[in-house]
């Protein structure tokens, strides 16, 4: 058994660690950068890590916000996700709602746009056979992003 | 001719050294501080907030059971504080606080307390609430999601998952060197190689923890690794990779040596400590996780009791009574 100086000792450092603990929590919880460092997929083939700071860094790869975000042309600080306007949904779904707060409704009959799927794998193939960047043979193609 | 004065036992009253459970405690808390603070370092004051949540919380749940079995209050033994500090260790840093909360009652509570307190713990208690937060919400312990927002001047991918995902060829991209000075993402308290060592190396000339298990337990693991890679060199990494990522030197040092539930004979040790760096391999290289550290050496607490019967034989000859 511990002496009861023991005791205060372990009770005043609860209480101490406890505030600290619960300030820490309060008031600085995880910083969150104003663009993204690094954005994880889940996706229903695992989990894609996908590097946004090596993408758009001047010492990574330096592309531009409308590399990838491409719409809407010419306007880098409204760049929206690409899962916004590119939903995995049925073909007759309503257009998304992200995209209704620019168009109507009506704007998209007869308009197919891009499921999310093949909107990702579009957007990386193209980027990385125009750098010749990334896995050439085919069975090595959905590891280089997936972790399966 | 033998010196007959180490056979000289005397009757008790014995003299006491002055050593206690609260020292023990401490020393186990100053040789993990390093690789705590260096955490704190890397993730900043949200790790902070996780190692004094856990910390704080451990103790208290330890008091208020204390209080409503009406037992005498343990919490100066420092025992509880250790748990919450190797708890803290084991979490990311930006692990919720609730999930904090729940870890360490499970720790204390069920790992601990319902077996009796110290010493009657059949598993290492921070690692039952470790096990059980990591069953139930595996999305906080997925180190890659947990940093995300987190910007290093290191590779940020979590070493051991870009090693089961990606193979051996991702491994290129760690220096050995980064990885022993705590260049690497993980948990809190793990990614400092060189701290933990030297912290475990302490404990051991201490006195505090046994060698024989974290050097067994090391040993299994660079041999099994190393028969690994020489069996498919493209698929698996080698052993030094593995001895400085995920929890290895944390498991070796401070959670395999949990007093209650590791062995106390010699040879017990040492299949206690291989049979969990045997384990650990096994389960990076050909099971689920990416790192078997936690499941590993729980795996091998269940054992203990079993191999630590193997133990000399008494002095001295028993009647058979037919």
């Amino acid at each position: 058994m511990s002496s009861n100086k023991e005791l205060r000792l372990a009770l005043y450092m609860a209480a101490v660690l406890f505030v600290v603990g619960t300030v820490c929590y309060a008031a600085f919880p995880a910083k969150k950068h104003e663009q993204p460092v690094r954005i994880m997929f889940k996706t229903l083939a695992g989990k894609v890590l996908f590097d946004h700071k090596a993408h758009t860094s001047e010492k990574g790869y330096a592309l531009s916000c409308q590399d990838c975000h491409h719409h809407p042309e010419g306007d880098d600080a409204s760049a929206s996700a690409c899962g916004e306007c590119h939903i995995n949904s049925e073909d007759k779904a309503p257009a998304p709602e992200k995209c209704l707060e620019c168009h109507d409704s009506g704007d998209f009959e007869g308009v197919a746009l891009t499921k999310k799927t093949d909107a990702f794998h579009q957007q990386c193939d193209n980027c990385h056979e125009k750098a010749d960047a990334g896995p050439r043979e085919k069975e090595k193609r959905c590891n280089w992003c997936h972790n399966m | 001719m033998p010196n007959q004065k180490k056979l000289i036992v005397s009757h008790a009253p014995y003299c006491h050294d002055g050593s206690n459970i609260s020292t023990r405690s401490n020393n186990i808390m100053l040789a993990a501080l390093p690789a705590v603070l260096h955490g704190c370092y890397l993730y900043g004051l949200p790790a902070v907030g996780v190692v004094a949540l856990s910390i704080s919380t451990a103790i208290i749940w330890e008091y208020l059971i204390n209080l409503l079995t009406k037992r005498p209050s343990t919490i100066g033994d420092g025992n509880a504080a250790v748990i919450g500090m190797m708890t803290a260790m084991l979490f990311p840093a930006t692990t919720p606080w609730w999930a904090v909360i729940t870890g360490t009652f499970v720790a204390i509570v069920v790992g601990k307390q319902i077996y009796g307190g110290i010493g009657g713990n059949p598993f290492n208690p921070a690692l039952i609430g470790i096990a059980i937060l990591m069953l139930s919400w595996k999305n906080i312990f997925d180190i890659d999601y947990a940093l995300l927002n987190y910007d290093f001047n290191f590779p940020a991918a979590y070493p051991l998952v870009a090693l089961k995902h990606y193979g051996a060829s991702s491994v290129e991209s760690f220096s050995l060197t980064d990885l022993l000075m705590g260049n690497q993402t993980g948990s809190i308290g793990s990614a400092f190689g060189l701290a933990l060592a030297l912290g475990g190396l302490y404990l051991i000339i201490r006195g505090f923890i046994r060698w024989e298990i974290s050097f067994s337990f090391l040993a299994a693991l660079i041999i099994t690794s190393l028969l690994f890679q020489l069996y498919a060199p493209g698929k698996y990494a080698g052993p030094l990779f593995h001895l400085l990522t995920g929890n290895t030197l944390l498991g070796a040092f401070f959670l395999a040596t949990e007093d209650s539930s590791s062995p106390v004979n010699f040879i017990p040790m040492l299949i206690y400590g291989a049979g969990t760096g045997l384990m650990v391999m096994l389960i990076r290289n050909i099971g689920g996780h990416a790192d078997g550290v936690v499941f590993a050496i729980l795996l091998m607490n269940l054992t203990n009791p079993l191999i630590d019967k193997i133990r000399p034989k008494a002095m001295g000859k028993v009647n058979s009574h037919a």
